[in-house]
Parts: C-alpha cells; structure tokens; sequence
C-alpha cells in the first residue's frame, strides 16, 4: 500500500452503500460511550438517548425525529469528575437505567439510576440503586428493555475479586417498583471472587479482566441470558430462576485470540449467534478483533462457523486509535428497534462503522462501509466509532467516541 | 431448493436475501457505448465533473480515449489513474474482469479512493455484448458488479449512416437501455429526425436524451435501467435477424421448469440469446425474481422484496437472433408438461 493512501490519510472519508444524514457534535461534548436507546414521547417526538464515553457529561437526549435535522433536548452532567456513564437503556414505558462507573474502587456514586424520560426535557430521577464498595467500581454496562428488570455487569458492597480487573459480574435487579429496585439474582465466574473453591482463571497476556460485559435478554427467551465475560468468553446461562443463574453453556477464542468478549447476540429464527471481540489497544496491537458468527442449533454446543470479513489490518493500523470489533446493533426487543437476522451492522473504531450480509453465514459479505473524517480536534486522530443503533425506521445512529459525537445515517444496500 | 435449508431466515428465500433494487449492495456499473465520433468522451469528462460524478472510476480500453487532461491527473500507478473530484481513470490493457477485479482489491487496501461506481466507456464501434457477458454468473463479475445502464451515445450528423453501415451500430442501439444524440446543434435538423426515428425503430422503449457539448443531466447515466421491462427491439424483420419478444406468465412458475428451459436454450441456442431480462413469480418466493441472461451465461438470479407497481405477473423480454417466440413458448410448455 502506498505510504500515503487513502485509508491510512485519516481524513479521507469512505462511504459504500450508506448515506450520511447529518452529524452532531453535541455541544463540544462528543465522546460518546456504548449506550444509544430510542424512545418516543407522548408529544410524538423520537428522542435518541446518549450514553457519554466518560464524565463531565451523563447523557443527553437527542430529537431525532427529522433525521436530518438532530436536535438536543437535554444534556445533563455528572456529579463527579471520576465518574463514567457508558452505558444507558430505555424501556417502552420511557423509564431509563443509567450505569455509573468510577475510576477507583471505593469511589461514589456508583451504581445504576433510574429516570422518567417522559418528559425528555425534564428526566426525573426515580431511584437510585448503590453497587459502589471497597472492591467495587460500579456499573459498567446494563440491559433493560422490559420494564421490569435490568440486567448488568456491576461490582458490589461485598464481592472481593481474586485479582481486581474482576470486579464487575452479572447482577439481575428486579425494578418492578422503580422507587425501591432489588437484586434478585447474581453469577460470576467461578474462580473470579475470593473464597471461590475452584482456582482463579489464568491471567491473558494482554489481561483485560474476567468481568462481565454485555448481559443481554430477549423477549423472545426471558429465559436465556447472551452474557460475555471480556477475557473469559460467552456463557449462555439459564435464568428461568432469576435467583439461581445456571451456566448452559460457553464459548471462548481465547487464547490463541487476545480475549475481550464483548456482545452476544442470538438470532432466534436462524439458530445463530453473534459474538463480538473490542479492541482496546492502539495501532491494532490486539488485532485481529472480529464479529463471530456462531451455530447455535444446539445451544450447549456453540460453534464458530465464520467470521465478519476485516478491511485490511496495514491500512488501517497507522490512521490513529484503535481498530478493530466493538459494539453491533443488537436487535433490541422494544417497537423503536431494527430487527433483522441478515444484516449486522457493527463499529470497527478507525475502521468505522461495517454493514456486513450474513444471509449465507458461512460466507458473510461486507454490503456496506462509513469511514468518516477524522472528528476536529479528536486526541485519536482518526474516528473511533463506538456504538450503533438502528431504530425501526431503518434509520443507522453511530457515535464517535472522543469528539465527533452523533452521525446519523440511511442505510443503502 | 429441494434441499433443506441451514439458518433460513424469513428476509431470505431461495436465493439469499430479498434486495430492495436489483443491484442489491453491488458496485454499479453504467456501461458508455456508441458510434466513433459520436461524443462520449465529451459527454464522461462533464459527468465527472459535476457534484454527483464525484466517486467514478471510469474505465477506458486505451489510455487518453477519454480525454482527460493532464491537469486533471494527480497519481498515477501503472493502470490507474487518480482525477479530480474523487476519480479514477483506469485502462485495461488486457481484460476487462482483471481490471475490475483490481480496482475492488486497491479500493479495499486502500491504494486507491473509495469509488461508488464504474462507467466503462467502450471503444468505438464495439460490440457491447461481450462486455455485458463478463458481468454475467459470479465466477466473472457478477458477485461483485451489476450493470445498472447501457448507454449507447449517437450523433445526429452522421448517426443515420452509420447505423446502416454498421451491424455493430445496431447492436449498441438494440442493448442500450438510454441512448443519448448529440452533436444536434450543428447537425441538420432532417438528419437528426432521421437519426432519431431509425433509433426509436430500433428499439422503442429506451429513452432518448438531446445533449449538446456533453452537457448531460447527471441523472441520465446514473438512474438504474427499469428491471421489470427490457428496451429492446420490437422489430422482427431487421435485417440482421435480431427480433425480440416478452413472455408473460400470471401465476408462479416452478423454479425447475424455468430453469430446464432455459438450460435447454442456452445450450442448443446460447450464442442467438443476445440478452434475456425480466421478472419471475417464482414459486416459493414472496418478490419476483429478477433474471439476466447473456447468451450462454446467466447471471445469479434476484429475488426484490417487492414487485412493481403491484402486478406480480412474470415479465421476460428475449432478444434474439433468428429465434421465434413461438420457438421458445414451444419449449416452455413442453418443459411445464414434463412436471
């Protein structure tokens, strides 16, 4: 490849098959985290609720409903600058979960908050539910689509991991009543909290953590929860008995891969699943970090049957910041979400944001590719594009994670 | 399709996932034929430079055919070249599918920029059937490109004469799917009505564009060519034995029965099938089926999600060389009889 070729010039934008409809900034505060939600108000209006990669900014609430014309309605700040809030859901009864990490274990508030989105203008807060602790940094990712319980990867007053990347597990809290929400049920790894009879993991040589990350439930299987362990891969488990996780079963790539398991998304009617790796190094150190594509016909035994094809690693290895799989759009169960068993749309960072065809998925085929400019004054110096969502619109919302904020998008294929 | 299916999905039928157009996510190319002289340098270099000409890798059979100054250049490797506006100039040296197979392969390692689609500018008086068969089946073209348009430009001064001169002529007209006239402007206006009404007899579906000095509306390269109906020729008695027809079929066909016809066909008749093009109600599929066969190739069937204008009756245009329609409705139902 020539030293200076269009994929490795960071400005140089690359669009197949996606039309670009407007981007947002979001007042100078564009560094987004992995939560994009839609909800609708009763005034009709389509609000795009945003997680903020990191403080001083909590969330802010976006009118989408012109996709070309995004607007903010609120944006909101956290109360300390130790604080993170990456993650955010909404239910169809615009109630809001909002996950609150900090930098030490020890630090406050953290946990989860509850708000009334019903009023975009105005989120009321409801609840809040403490996860901080000695060992505890928090929230860092949940999942809540029913209104009735959110699913998380949170740390806890009294868990003392064997090694302190391993704060955070899988914590089930029942918000039936959003004033006073209650743990109902809890999982870890087995070997991850001290005083564990089975002996701790071994550690990865590029050690992110045996901790839980993306806790996804469907409606279609309430029963079932896709739960990703960062370097200890995907478990499936049962959670028919919410107070009683049972592992059915698990995967892993890890090693020969460089571990971070970061989503699993089953796909009921085609008996599939997919998993996605996050890069967390620079320069592709970590690479490759892929979207998987798994036979789930018999869910006790998962088996990798492709990959999501990478663009190449030379090319974009020196544009700046990280490259690699990260989030996908996740077929949430709730009326303002895409869904579809064909098309998976994920965010590579520098790689932007990939449309790829898993109709036959033993051979999944890039469709479609945004790259966009480098965001002005990004520390990254390329796009580092973090989340996507597709609402049921067909309409593509991915965010930057440092400065470039909202980019939305039709998609064209 | 008599074999189960793994992972079927209710977005995909028999063959893979219902495509909103018939490109589905493929590269489009707008194939740039016509008679020597008539313009289609011209007419490309204004294309490129208008706002929605941005992102074109154009294709050339000989370095220089189209025109493109010096200025314009940036970079350039050993066949490609980089223009302005996010273009590039490509030439092929020797074949087309090498070509293009490198043009997708620099674009996704980055060697050149992300270009959203190809115009190939012909040369000459070629005929354009060969280069519509190299976008047929997927072991050429077809997995990767899909041919949005054939364009065939003619210029009123000489077009008339040409046409009858040249079989080649005909051929670019009969295929094209829009034909652009220019040169109308310094023309006399008898030859223009000339030109124009042996094109329409040629082929009465394709529209007609005026264009003076190239100034082309962008839309008349870049709008898709209608996938449920076929431009070509009514005419029966040319005298090049070139004729064409449409079947028409109400109610769904059995995947098998079209398929064995069209074996057949191609088999015995392959080299006579210039271009067979339509939709299918298909049995088993909820759109139609787009088929395209370019003599003996086929290229891989699509299924669109949805039919239209609301009609679902199966549509095929066949343009033939000294093929009847009789011929091949004859063959047809003697398949349908077999079961």
């Amino acid at each position: 490849m020539p030293a200076d070729s269009p994929l490795s010039r960071n400005a140089e934008p690359i669009t197949w098959n996606f039309k670009l409809l407007a981007q947002h900034e979001l007042g100078g505060f564009g560094g987004m985290g992995e939560g994009i939600s839609i909800t609708i108000a009763k005034d009709g209006r389509r609000i795009a609720w945003l997680a903020h990669e990191s403080a001083p900014k909590n969330f802010t609430g976006v009118d989408v409903s012109d996709p070309r014309k995004p607007k903010i309605v609120v944006q909101t700040d956290l109360p300390k600058p130790y604080m993170r809030s990456n993650s955010l859901e909404c239910s169809a009864n615009n109630l809001m979960a909002v996950a609150y990490q900090c930098q030490k274990v020890g630090q406050q508030p953290a946990g989860m908050e509850l708000f009334d989105v019903s009023v975009p203008e105005n989120p009321r807060s409801i609840s809040f539910f403490d996860t901080s602790g000695p060992h505890s940094r928090g929230v860092h990712q949940l999942w809540f689509c029913d209104g009735e319980y959110v699913h998380m990867a949170s740390g806890a007053p009294g868990f003392e991991p064997t090694h302190p990347l391993d704060d955070q597990f899988y914590r089930c809290v029942d918000v039936r009543n959003p004033a006073k929400p209650v743990e109902v049920g809890r999982w870890w790894m087995p070997g991850t909290r001290r005083g564990d009879n089975v002996a701790p993991p071994p550690r990865h040589p590029i050690d992110k953590g045996y901790r839980a990350h993306n806790t996804n439930v469907y409606s279609r299987r309430p029963d079932r929860l896709y739960l990703c362990y960062i370097d200890g891969g995907m478990f499936i488990m049962d959670i028919a008995d919410k107070s009683k996780p049972q592992v059915i079963s698990h995967w892993t790539n890890s090693p020969p891969y460089t571990g971070f398991m970061h989503t699993a998304v089953p796909l009921f009617d085609r008996d599939l699943m997919l998993v996605t790796d996050e890069s967390t190094e620079d320069a592709a150190l970590d690479w490759p970090k892929l979207i998987w594509v798994l036979d789930l016909r018999d869910e006790k035994n998962p088996i990798s049957i492709s990959t999501c094809p990478l663009p190449p690693v030379d090319a974009f290895a020196k544009r700046g910041g990280r490259f690699g799989a990260h989030n996908i759009h996740e077929n949430v169960p709730l009326p303002t979400s895409w869904k579809s068993e064909d098309i998976v749309l994920g965010t590579f960072f520098n790689g932007g944001l990939r449309a790829y065809d898993i109709s036959n998925p033993y051979a999944p085929k890039e469709v479609g590719t945004f790259v966009p400019p480098a965001p002005n004054g990004t520390p990254a110096g390329a796009v580092q594009l973090n989340d996507v969502f597709v609402d049921e619109r067909g309409i593509v919302y991915t965010v930057d994670r440092h400065t470039g904020g909202l980019y939305i998008l039709e998609m064209d294929f | 399709m008599d074999t189960p299916r793994l992972f079927a999905t209710p977005d995909s039928g028999p063959f893979g996932r219902r495509q909103a157009r018939p490109r589905g996510a493929r590269i489009p190319v707008i194939v740039v034929t016509g008679f020597l002289g008539a313009g289609k340098t011209t007419l490309i270099r204004h294309f490129l430079g208008t706002p929605e000409g941005r992102g074109t890798a154009i294709v050339v059979n000989e370095f220089g055919e189209a025109g493109i100054d010096d200025a314009l250049l940036r970079q350039s490797t050993e066949a490609v070249s980089l223009l302005g506006n996010g273009c590039v100039c490509c030439v092929v040296r020797s074949d087309l599918q090498l070509t293009l197979r490198a043009l997708v392969a620099d674009r996704t390692r980055g060697a050149i920029p992300g270009f959203a689609r190809v115009v190939i500018e012909t040369s000459g008086l070629a005929d354009p059937g060969p280069i519509l068969q190299s976008f047929a089946t997927d072991r050429a073209l077809g997995d990767s490109f899909y041919i949005d348009a054939v364009i065939t430009v003619a210029d009123a001064a000489t077009g008339a004469a040409t046409l009858e001169a040249a079989a080649e002529a005909r051929k670019q007209v009969i295929l094209a799917d829009r034909i652009v006239v220019t040169k109308t402007d310094i023309a006399d206006p008898l030859l223009t009505t000339a030109l124009t009404e042996r094109i329409r007899h040629l082929n009465p579906r394709a529209a007609i564009a005026t264009v003076i000095n190239g100034q082309i509306d962008p839309g008349i390269l870049l709008e898709p060519a209608p996938s449920d109906r076929s431009p070509f020729v009514a005419e029966a008695e040319h005298s090049d034995g070139i004729g064409s027809f449409v079947l028409r079929a109400g109610g769904p066909l059995p995947w098998t029965t079209f398929a064995r016809a069209m074996d057949t066909l191609t088999a015995l008749r392959g080299p006579d099938l210039l271009r067979v093009k339509g939709l299918l109600n298909v049995e088993g599929c909820q759109g139609p089926v787009l088929v395209e066969f370019v003599q003996h190739l086929a290229h891989l069937p699509v299924e669109l999600q949805q039919w239209p204008e609301g009609s679902r009756e199966g549509r095929l245009v066949f343009i033939t060389r000294n093929i009847s329609e009789a011929q091949v409705r004859g063959l047809f139902a003697a398949v349908s009889a077999l079961g």
